[in-house]
């Protein structure tokens, strides 16, 4: 008994016949719970779409919603990436620096307009956006928006004009950021073009600039106190006081602020860039006619807008929705009007230059 | 004079488990103490107390309904875990030491691959063998990461087992099963708990697996890891609170039964 | 049918057939018994049959199905494929792996860092596997083995943030420095080597512990006392005849906490600082950045497999027991 390999030949036919019975009930296949006809399955964040609207939505309509919770962009790329063809999901949100790579994987349906009674209901500024055109079509719903901000704590840190404030050695080991975010913004700080939008094919130059940058925040290493992912980090890190200065995505921040923390969220002199979080319809989506009725009713229904605003931070781009905010939970949102003009959304040109450059500084940043 | 002395390591170990009590528990009271805090983010000082939380909770249909499927598939992939496993066990501790070495490398493989790539390649694989999505993938996606912790654990013991147990039962007459179920099975018997318990948490924890392979009802981790996404509430800590009690009264009436039992 | 006759046969002279407690015999004299599992372990490729299908069938399916789909991709020049274009494989995704120090650091630094935890995870919970299983009180044992097992249940998620709350400057921790007076300004504990440790073994402990527990509960108690009448003392007990014959408990504890550590990314990352960034993160890296690196992430996951597997395999060889006859 203690030797196999005497015995490796019988081994080998024995596993060949069990596998083909290990096979034999995926054969037989059942119709999957996601391609049943009246049904639509979501992938979203907790609480942006509340209950009350969603069983007013299934008795109107009788289509039966799943919803599967994500808490992160990169887990739900991955997975549509590995489903490709058969998707298991309608309908994803997907976050601003996301939008192109989510078109250019071919994972996205274009958005038919037409098809949309009340796309009235979408704040005008949002409704012709160039950067929401990719191939001259519109991928997704913009829902909520947000721009990439110098979040500080009031206590600590007085009233910082320019991203200068985020390597003043007096808060050495105070600050926090998302890498590659901030490499942009670092760019954008040295003179740089932190969008990449003006080196369509200027590869060398774009090389020196991220160089430039990446070398930038190598040498600022000591001001760091971490590199952080998520919205909860950088929000736990100011309450803990483990940080005075972060750059932070505006829903985080204007979440603490709404709840009354120290916190105040700007946008410095060198200027910063803003992005959508957009509602999308995926590529071969099963059940993309039920999708285009959700979307019509989030455009009647201001509530979920506002719904949207309360659980991620983020403003949204649908009318009526300020209206059912709070005082506080509009305040946490509102910039002073030079400010806003500093704010560039992302572009989508030469996104796949940018996207590669920018990664792999990245890296390089963090191991250094 | 020698029990005197003796006393003193026995002393020391005392004192050094009661450390790694505080050293275990004292970071999950301040988890606890925060389930009551009255605000949206948890934090020091814990000021206003308040038990909305935990009305909330119990409240929420979706918290109970996440409770009960994550058992559910925890027991399922506890249960094939375990049998695979030991299975898998007896195979390597009776091959020759060339096989044995592969074959544990091989069971061995999917402890190592960190969570996102092992979820990635699981979902690609089950739609090379057209398996649909949903709770029986997640069992499979769950049973493949916890087979190899039940195999270290009954292999190292299956090494240590005197040898002449096994052929004695078989001198007596017993067949190789009856031999396995008689002997090997009882000696192994606190490896499987322990590799047992191991199965339970590592399917509990499970959170990217889960998004990968099924997702529509969230287990318990998806639920927590979705709201924390919208910041650290004292929600999120009621959850847990809630969690530990329940498992903590279930595993002392656990004991206490079983103590009644041998008692009688 | 042969084989059935002789166990008919055998049965009818009463021949060697054996007598075990009545459940048992009811189901061995069972004719169904008799037809298959029985017929099964008389021969001995019956038995090797019975002993290697399921496992080995597992192994291949489902342990190496999924990771032949990674390695396939690995090789790959893109993914996902293009509609079209037929797949051309490469072996550059490797390349880049030995090419350029800033993706060697990282796995180094996971390596070291896993040993050290694990290391440190034995020295540690070694003693308290040891009270539990020999100094408590039997009938108090499995009370102290439960009040051990209760904070795993709370989920890593939950876990790693209780760290966060006893270690950050305003965590618990510096609130009572301050209080007793002994610093004036936080200590910054957090997102350092330190607070990494501290919470990576904090999640994973439990792996060391339940083999240490149930190795060193095997060791009989008269070996002890019969050491220590003989005038052994504590030292050279525990040299002799515990750490001897707890070898196979400490090998796959460490096995399972190295192997863990090596893996592990997802929330302990939450407590590194800017300067303890691990070989996962980087693989994740691949898969989560903004732009599609599959196959490099592949190629990495791979190597990391790899170099982990074949430490834990030098590791059980070196320490590791012999094998012995089980069926």
């Amino acid at each position: 008994m203690r030797d196999l390999t005497a015995n490796r030949r019988t081994a080998l036919r024995l596993l060949g016949g069990a596998a083909g019975a290990l096979a034999a009930p995926y054969n037989i296949r059942p119709r999957p719970a996601w391609a049943q006809s009246n049904t639509l399955n979501i992938t979203t964040y907790d609480k942006f779409l509340p209950a009350e609207f969603l069983d007013k939505f299934q008795k109107d309509t009788g289509i039966q919603v799943n919803i599967r919770l994500t808490d992160d962009q990169g887990k739900q790329y991955n997975l549509l990436a590995a489903e490709g063809a058969n998707p298991s999901t309608d309908m994803v949100t997907v976050a601003g620096h996301r939008y192109t790579q989510f078109i250019s994987s071919d994972l996205l349906a274009p958005l038919d307009t037409d098809k949309i009674k009340n796309w009235k209901n979408l704040n005008p500024a949002y409704q012709n956006a160039p950067w929401t055109r990719v191939n001259d079509k519109l991928w997704g719903l913009p829902i909520l928006a947000g721009y990439e901000g110098l979040a500080i704590n009031t206590s600590y840190v007085k009233d910082p004009q320019s991203w200068d404030v985020m390597f003043d050695p007096q808060y050495k080991g105070m600050t926090s950021y998302i890498v590659s975010d901030f490499m942009t913004i670092a760019m954008k700080y040295l003179g740089y073009d932190g969008d990449f939008v003006t080196y369509v094919d200027k590869r060398e130059e774009a090389q020196k600039a991220t160089n430039a940058a990446r070398d930038f925040l190598i040498k600022h290493k000591d001001m760091v106190r971490k590199y952080y992912d998520a919205g909860s980090e950088v929000q736990q890190m100011f309450l803990n006081e483990d940080i005075y200065l972060a750059h932070s995505w505006s829903g985080p921040a204007a979440k603490l602020i709404a709840e009354g923390h120290p916190i105040r969220l700007s946008v410095p002199k060198e200027g910063t860039f803003g992005f959508c979080y957009t509602l999308n319809i995926v590529n071969h989506a099963p059940n993309a006619e039920n999708a285009y009725k959700l979307l019509d009713a989030i455009l009647a229904s201001p509530e979920v807008g506002a719904s949207m605003t309360r659980q991620s931070g983020f403003a949204s781009t649908i009318s009526g929705v300020p209206e059912l905010l709070t005082d506080l939970e509009r305040a946490a949102n509102s910039l002073p009007q030079e400010q806003v003009e500093r704010i560039v959304f992302f572009s989508s040109v030469n996104r796949d230059m940018k996207n590669e450059m920018i990664d792999k500084a990245t890296a390089e940043v963090k191991a250094a | 004079m020698r029990a005197y002395f003796s006393d003193i390591p026995r002393t020391l170990l005392a004192m050094g488990y009661w450390a790694f009590m505080l050293y275990l528990l004292v970071p999950l009271t301040l988890m606890m103490a925060m389930s009551f805090k009255d605000a949206n983010f948890i934090a020091f000082p814990i000021g206003d107390l308040t038990l909305r939380w935990y009305s909330q909770v119990l409240h929420d249909k979706q918290f109970l309904e996440a409770c009960l499927y994550t058992i559910a598939i925890a027991v399922a992939t506890t249960f094939a875990a375990t049998v695979i496993g030991v299975w898998i066990a007896m195979l390597i501790a009776q091959s020759g030491s060339r096989w044995s070495g592969i074959l544990f490398a091989l069971a061995c493989l999917p402890a190592v691959v960190p969570g996102m790539i092992s979820a990635i390649s699981l979902r690609v694989f089950i739609s090379t063998i057209d398996m649909p999505t949903g709770t029986g993938a997640i069992v499979l996606g769950h049973t493949v990461h916890a087979v190899p912790f039940v195999v270290v654990m009954a292999l190292t013991r299956l090494r240590s087992m005197p040898p002449n147990l096994v052929d004695a039962a078989r001198d007596l007459g017993a067949d190789s099963i009856v031999a396995f179920f008689r002997v090997t099975l009882p000696y192994l018997g606190p490896a499987i708990a322990g590799g047992m318990i191991f199965c339970v948490l590592l399917s509990v924890d499970d959170f990217v697996r889960t998004f990968f392979l099924g997702g529509y009802r969230p287990t318990l981790p998806m639920l927590i890891f979705a709201k924390v996404q919208g910041g650290m509430s004292p929600e999120i800590n009621a959850m847990a609170t809630l969690v530990l009690i329940v498992t903590a009264a279930v595993g002392l009436y656990a004991e206490y039964m079983t103590r009644r039992s041998r008692s009688r | 049918m042969a084989s059935i006759e002789a166990a008919q046969a055998e049965l009818e002279n009463g021949g060697p057939m054996p007598r075990y407690s009545t459940n048992i015999s009811r189901i061995v004299n069972s004719r169904l018994y008799q037809l298959t599992l029985g017929a099964a372990v008389a021969s001995r490729a019956g038995r090797l049959a019975l002993l290697a299908a399921v496992p080995l069938l597992w192994l291949a399916f489902l342990h190496i199905g999924p990771i032949y789909q990674m390695a396939k991709i690995s090789f790959l020049t893109s993914y996902p494929l293009q509609h079209g274009r037929p797949a051309s494989y490469t072996l550059a995704n490797y390349a880049i792996f030995f090419s350029e120090s800033i993706y060697f650091m990282p796995l180094i630094r996971s390596f070291v860092f896993s040993l050290a935890s694990t290391a440190i995870t034995l020295i540690v919970v070694f003693p308290v596997a040891y009270y539990v299983a020999k100094i408590v009180r039997p009938d108090w044992r499995s009370k102290a083995l439960l009040l051990l097992l209760v904070p795993f249940w709370a989920g890593e998620l939950i876990r790693t943030f209780s760290v966060i709350m006893l270690l950050a400057n305003r965590g618990a921790l510096n609130f009572l420095l301050r209080d007793i007076g002994l610093i004036d300004r936080p200590i910054p504990m957090l997102y350092t080597s330190f607070s990494l440790g501290f919470g990576l073994i904090y999640l994973i402990c439990l792996y060391m512990l339940l083999p240490l527990y149930s190795a060193i509960d095997k060791i009989p108690k008269h070996l002890l006392d019969a050491a220590a009448d003989l005038g052994a003392g504590p030292f050279t007990r525990f040299r002799r005849i515990v750490l001897p014959l707890s070898r196979d408990g400490i090998v796959s504890g460490c096995s399972l906490v190295f192997l863990t550590c090596i893996g592990v990314f997802a929330t302990p990352m939450l407590l590194g600082g800017p300067t303890n960034v691990m070989f996962p993160e980087t693989i994740s890296g691949f898969f989560h950045g903004a732009s599609d690196k599959w196959p490099v992430g592949a190629a990495f996951a791979l190597i990391m497999l790899v170099s982990a597997l074949t430490t834990a395999g030098i590791f059980m060889r070196l320490v590791g027991g012999k094998a012995t006859k089980l069926m």
